[in-house]
């Protein structure tokens, strides 16, 4: 009797320690399956050369234009020498969270009106003034409540994302930059995000583009490319 | 002779109930004025075009922004004068950026067509006023029904009172007073001197609120911003390279450039919601503007109520005034007008 407690024991113990092991281990890789995948898209910054732009960036495309022709609008304050890409920074949370909000502070805004979130990405210059990239249970500009970001992975290693939540402010004025919109619907060159992703290591690429309803901006397209290393939370 | 008087008394019913009708068919116009012209969707539209416009009509906003485009313009003017010669040798650039050169070539455009289009906000900053000093624009369809709704009940209860042999002159009275206030209204808001101020001002935006207008805007603070970028980080930077200059030597060398630059972010900051309200609003001006012509607005208050006021007064004089014959003839149905008792039980048994 006393040696079949002893074996319960001993082995309640052995599963404890296993689940342990096995929860810690999940912790610190990144998902292997299809699925939700909530956690840090941490972003790798965009660099610029003579000829080339790599890593994450935005664009914006003017009104009329398409994603895949343009006319792209020139930011002279981008550092790229093609000056369409504006090259885009981790923020202080390191990327794109999902399964929560990063909300923008209050006021979003400096005296400047220069955008202050910086948790997704670095705030970037744009026309003189800083763009901040945040996401909130409420969009800003619409005033809609949306959902919190989203990924999901497909069992061919394909991203799918709902980003609704996503919300620029510049210049005194907010941007709802998600796809699919607050009111779920896709304006003019508003695409869902898609992507790539690799379970063993954990990259990822994120692309997505979002129509501007309203403001000065009304029918310019934000196209998004985010690029880096999925950490699962 | 039964017969004629009885046709008397038939053309008296019809005498004395004939301004009631007239109460009814103005007050279901009214009632039907603001459904016609989708008033209850248009006019609060309205509204919220004139609050969004708001910051942009005081002479100081506009006033600043005149000061803007001069602070541009003195800045382009320098660019011109003291950049373009010998531009590659002064800023070490192989040639004039695409965005400097826009912004030197588009000023003069840009320049007067914004220059026109703050005239014209200026010009109607009081008309601006007036329309806000108007009752609030999601009221307006209220305006209309309810005194309709009054002028029908009213109406109504005369002709109720009529047709069971009472008399109308309370009615009449309650029309006359209805009247009175439907006409007194425009005068009391100053209708008449406003709401054809408001007609100026949405025909002086017809040129300023269109699609095409809001993307030609868009189209010059784009030109205005990357011109201003590429001063600030390619042209002043070459020729602070070029030169050996300070950054202080150089604003003093280039002060207009470098003040366009220092104040380029307020202006951008004024700029694109003033870009945005005009874009926001083009569905909210083509709402007002498919609302009939605000300089009538008044009229659809004082032509009804001098029509309510007439016939009801008409009626009451009417009755007064009626021959002995007729009086006779419908004294069974009105002894209240008669001066005479009621003798009739049938009317007695109706009131009670």
């Amino acid at each position: 009797m006393k040696r079949r407690s002893i074996a319960t024991i001993a082995a309640t113990a052995a599963m404890v320690v296993g689940l342990g092991a096995c929860s810690s281990s999940s912790s610190s890789t990144p998902t292997t399956g299809p699925g939700k995948l909530v956690g840090v898209f941490k972003i790798t910054a965009g660099s610029c050369t003579a000829a080339t732009t790599s890593g994450s960036y935005f664009r914006m495309v003017a009104a009329g234009g398409t994603t895949a022709k343009g006319p792209f609008i020139a930011n002279s304050d981008s550092t790229c020498a093609t000056n369409s890409y504006s090259p885009l920074s981790p923020g202080t949370d390191g990327g794109l969270i999902t399964g929560s909000y990063q909300t923008q502070p209050i006021p979003p805004m400096d005296a400047t009106k220069n955008g202050l979130a910086a948790k997704i990405i670095q705030p970037v210059k744009f026309f003189a003034v800083n763009f901040a990239l945040s996401s909130n249970p409420t969009d800003p500009q619409s005033g809609i409540a949306v959902p919190v970001p989203s990924v999901t992975a497909s069992a061919s290693n394909k991203l799918s994302a709902v980003l609704s939540a996503l919300s620029v402010a510049w210049n005194g004025q907010q941007f709802n930059q998600g796809s699919p919109k607050p009111d779920g619907s896709h304006p003019g060159n508003t695409v869902d995000a898609t992507g790539t992703y690799n379970p063993s290591t954990g990259a990822y690429t994120l692309d997505w583009s979002s129509q501007i309803v309203g403001g000065p901006f009304n029918g310019f397209t934000g196209v998004w490319h985010l690029e880096g290393t999925f950490t699962k939370k | 002779m039964i017969e004629i008087m009885g046709n008397r008394s038939e053309a008296t019913g019809w005498n004395r109930r004939w301004p009631l009708i007239v109460g009814l068919v103005v007050g279901l116009g009214l009632i039907a004025a603001p459904l016609a012209f989708q008033m209850f969707t248009r006019a609060p539209k309205g509204g919220t075009m004139i609050t969004a416009f708001k910051p942009y009509m005081t002479e100081k906003t506009i006033s600043d922004f005149q000061k803007d485009l001069g602070t541009i313009g003195v800045a382009v003017t320098e660019a011109k004068t003291q950049v373009s010669p010998q531009f590659e040798a002064r800023t070490g650039l192989s040639a004039p950026p695409a965005a400097y050169q826009a912004l030197l070539e588009q000023w003069p455009t840009i320049n007067k067509d914004m220059s026109g289009m703050l005239s014209t906000m200026q010009s109607d900053i009081g008309d601006y006023q007036a329309v806000v000093a108007l009752p609030p624009f999601p009221l307006f369809p209220w305006f209309f029904v309810a005194p309709g709704v009054f002028l029908v009940g009213i109406s109504s209860w005369g002709l109720l009172r009529r047709s069971r042999g009472g008399s109308p002159r309370a009615p009449l009275i309650a029309l006359v007073v209805l009247g009175v206030g439907i006409l007194a209204a425009p005068a009391i808001f100053q209708m008449f001197t406003r709401a054809p101020k408001g007609g100026q001002m949405i025909d002086d935006f017809a040129s300023l609120m269109t699609p095409a207008k809001v993307g030609t805007v868009q189209g010059y603070f784009l030109v205005l911003a990357d011109g201003e970028g590429t001063l600030r980080n390619q042209v002043v930077p070459g020729i602070e390279h070029t030169t050996g200059s300070t950054a202080e030597q150089l604003a003093s060398a280039l002060p207009s450039i470098t003040g366009f630059s220092a104040r380029w972010p307020a202006i951008s900051s004024t700029m694109a919601p003033m870009i945005g309200a005009m874009s926001d609003n083009l569905g909210n001006y083509a709402a007002v503007k498919a609302m009939p012509p605000f300089p009538m607005f008044p009229w659809f208050f004082a032509i009804p109520g001098v029509i309510v006021i007439s016939t009801s007064a008409a009626g009451l004089v009417l009755a007064r005034h009626r021959s002995p014959a007729a009086d006779v003839a419908s004294e069974s149905s009105d002894p209240q007008l008669s001066g005479q008792p009621d003798s009739n039980p049938t009317n007695d048994e109706e009131k009670r």
